[in-house]
């Protein structure tokens, strides 16, 4: 027997219900109206309490009006952009690029939040076939544009078996308390090779959730980058599935975070058929005042023999007021598996600083060097040089101490 | 009289609350190489430490001029601008770092603190390789993380190339013969002597002879719990090895 409390609901929670409702999802309304959202009673919210820590929701979105200057341009990458929800127009599609819409949301269902709502308040979403190897840099630019407002966007793609392609999103938006839930569907071929890379750089002031779901076919090879660099609170959520015989991934992930910044990337990856690997390398950098999350859950099925994953989390602490939070879960059912975790945590090291000044390069100087050796690992497996430019470019400016 | 370039006056170090150094005083003018021997454990690496500007040491008393100037209140970077080089006993390791970047960053921060303008990449290149040749020290090897995975004989010829890129005034080589086999003794031996020169002053320390048979000292000082107890010529060296450390301090051997 189970004994309830009755469930007290905050402003956010009515504000969402309220949305859900009008939005035609009654039954998702009704599902949130008995759970309210997570708290850290909830195994993958436990470091993210969002009924403590989203207190209002703003209102929907309207429809996008004047755009704010590119978040991050890549010389050369071909441009899609999603407004306030809304997929826009957009230029000539390189060759094997076809580009279409299609209503309602992208993401499998799931027992979990920020799924339900994104996939209960997607208009419609925008989808991508790459039937072969694209050589420009496909990005989509997602945007909350216009004062506060909440928004849900999608994006479907299909690479094609054999193909080579690399995807870049980005989310930003002009300056306001906006909440911006994004998600992806991401099928990625038989022997097909992508790279995936996420950048967070939304309003200071913002709500930032982002859900990319993984589809691994046999011998496919995928490598994200998901960087949190935006948001007041940030949630960035990874769900790789290895489906195929040979399918393997290097899943990374960042989080930047400065005073007042709460940033989470939580990783939930199944290994479903024998002989895949996986290699998810997390970093997080927190100063001032500042929460940076990292949860990693390895599961193995039962037929999943030969498994190959090892999950490794890294965290730099620029001030004591930083917390760092990491959270491994290894849940394996096969007899036959290489499976670990493993997680480092800790200042600049001091021989090392003092190394670099002995040499005549000045404390700031050294420590930025530190800093950015410790990214190195993330940063230098991109192989498109522009984007490798554009994301150090990123890096560097919070390096630097701008906020994004 | 010129002004020494190195002068250590009355220096005491502690470190929390254990005295190490117990009043240093020690002269090396210009042009010299000055040799400090001692046993483990006398406070030789504290001393070379205390010269480049580790924390973690508190100066109770003394002074430290280079070339006249009082060095104790600069950062590490400063003293290395001004001229200061440790080689060190144990190379530190940065993973991330390529040591070329490295290189090339330790150069333009010494000739920006200086006011010189940036050394141009061709002409870094070529000082990399020239220095680089004596001490058949490879481009492959400057491609690496700086020390990460050297043998000991690299990680002290990575040290003596730097010294010999930055063109310190004075130098201090702390054990820099420990870990290296004869041949890479004597490599790094011939590094140290192509960079005598006259406005140039070394310190070497170590607690073997075997190092001042290949850089020939002028002075020898002999280092006994925290402070210099006696100096001499090269001579003394070959005494010491003889009689061993307790015939100059009365105390046992460790």
């Amino acid at each position: 027997m189970s004994v309830h409390a009755p469930l007290r609901l905050g402003p956010a929670e009515a504000t969402l219900i309220a949305q859900l409702t009008a939005a035609g999802a009654a039954s998702e309304a009704e599902r949130l109206a008995g759970s309210g959202l997570p708290t850290r009673r909830v195994e993958a919210y436990h470091y993210t309490d969002l009924k403590q820590l989203l207190r209002m929701v703003p209102e929907p979105a309207g429809p996008p009006v004047a755009a704010s200057a590119p978040a991050l341009r890549v010389a050369g990458a071909f441009q899609l952009m999603i407004a306030n929800g809304v997929v826009e127009g957009h230029g000539t599609a390189p060759a094997g690029v076809i580009v279409g819409r299609t209503k309602g949301g992208v993401l499998s269902t799931r027992d979990d939040v920020v799924t339900r709502l994104n996939n209960a308040l997607v208009g419609e979403s925008l989808t991508l076939d790459l039937e072969g190897s694209v050589d420009p840099v496909i990005q989509i630019d997602r945007r909350t544009e216009g004062p506060a407002g909440h928004s849900a966007s999608a994006a479907k793609i299909f690479v094609a078996d054999g193909a080579s392609v690399v995807i870049l999103e980005t989310c930003s938006g002009s300056e306001a308390a906006h909440l911006g839930n994004h998600a992806t569907y991401l099928a990625v071929g038989r022997n097909a090779r992508v790279t995936h890379i996420t950048v967070n750089l939304a309003a200071r002031a913002a709500t930032h959730f982002a859900t990319t779901e993984y589809h691994l076919a046999e011998g496919a090879y995928l490598r994200t980058l998901a960087i949190n660099a935006g948001g007041a609170l940030s949630r960035t959520q990874l769900f790789p599935r290895f489906e195929g015989k040979g399918a393997s991934a290097d899943i990374t992930g960042l989080n930047l975070v400065g005073d007042g910044q709460h940033a989470d990337i939580t990783m939930d990856a199944t290994h479903a058929v024998p002989g895949t690997a996986s290699k998810p390398l997390f970093k997080s950098i927190a100063r001032g005042r500042s929460r940076a999350v990292v949860q990693g859950r390895l599961v193995v099925a039962r037929d999943a023999q030969k498994t190959d994953a090892k999950l490794m989390s890294h965290g730099l602490m620029l001030s004591d007021e930083a917390e760092i939070l990491v959270k491994p879960e290894l849940e394996i059912y096969a007899d036959d598996v290489v499976c670990g975790h493993g997680s480092t945590c800790g200042q600049l090291d001091e021989e090392q600083l003092f190394y670099l000044m002995s040499r005549g390069i000045p404390k700031a100087g050294a420590e930025t060097m530190l800093v950015r050796a410790f990214l190195a690992e993330l940063v230098d497996p991109i192989e498109d040089e522009a984007l490798n430019e554009a994301l150090t470019a990123v890096i560097e400016e919070w390096l630097a101490g701008g906020s994004p | 009289m010129t002004t020494p370039m190195l002068e250590i006056r009355n220096l005491h170090v502690r470190i929390e609350e254990r005295e190490i150094l117990k009043g240093v005083n020690l002269s090396i003018p210009k042009g010299e190489v000055h040799a400090i021997m001692g046993r483990n454990g006398s406070g030789k690496s504290t001393l070379s430490h205390v010269l480049a500007g580790k924390e973690d040491y508190e100066v109770t008393e003394g002074q430290v001029l280079l070339d006249g100037a009082d060095i104790l209140g600069m950062e590490p970077s400063e003293r290395a601008v001004a001229g200061l080089f440790l080689a060190f006993q144990y190379p530190i390791e940065i993973p991330g770092v390529a040591t070329m970047t490295f290189l090339k960053a330790a150069l333009n921060a010494q000739r920006k603190g200086r006011g010189e303008a940036e050394i141009s990449t061709p002409d870094f290149m070529r000082a990399v390789k020239e220095a680089g040749k004596a001490l058949n020290v490879d481009s492959e090897m400057l491609k690496r993380a700086l020390n990460v995975g050297f043998s000991g004989g690299e990680k002290k010829r990575a040290e003596i190339l730097q010294m010999a890129l930055l063109k310190p005034r004075m130098c201090i080589l702390d054990e820099t013969d420990s870990g290296l086999d004869i041949d890479a003794l004597k490599l790094v031996s011939e590094g140290v002597n192509a960079l005598r020169s006259p406005e140039r002053a070394m310190l070497v320390i170590t607690h073997y002879q075997r190092l001042l048979e290949h850089i020939v000292p002028d002075v020898v000082h002999v280092f006994s719990d925290g402070r210099v107890v006696e100096s001499g010529g090269k001579e003394l060296a070959l005494e010491l090895e003889q009689k061993g450390y307790a015939g100059f301090d009365g105390e046992k051997a460790a």
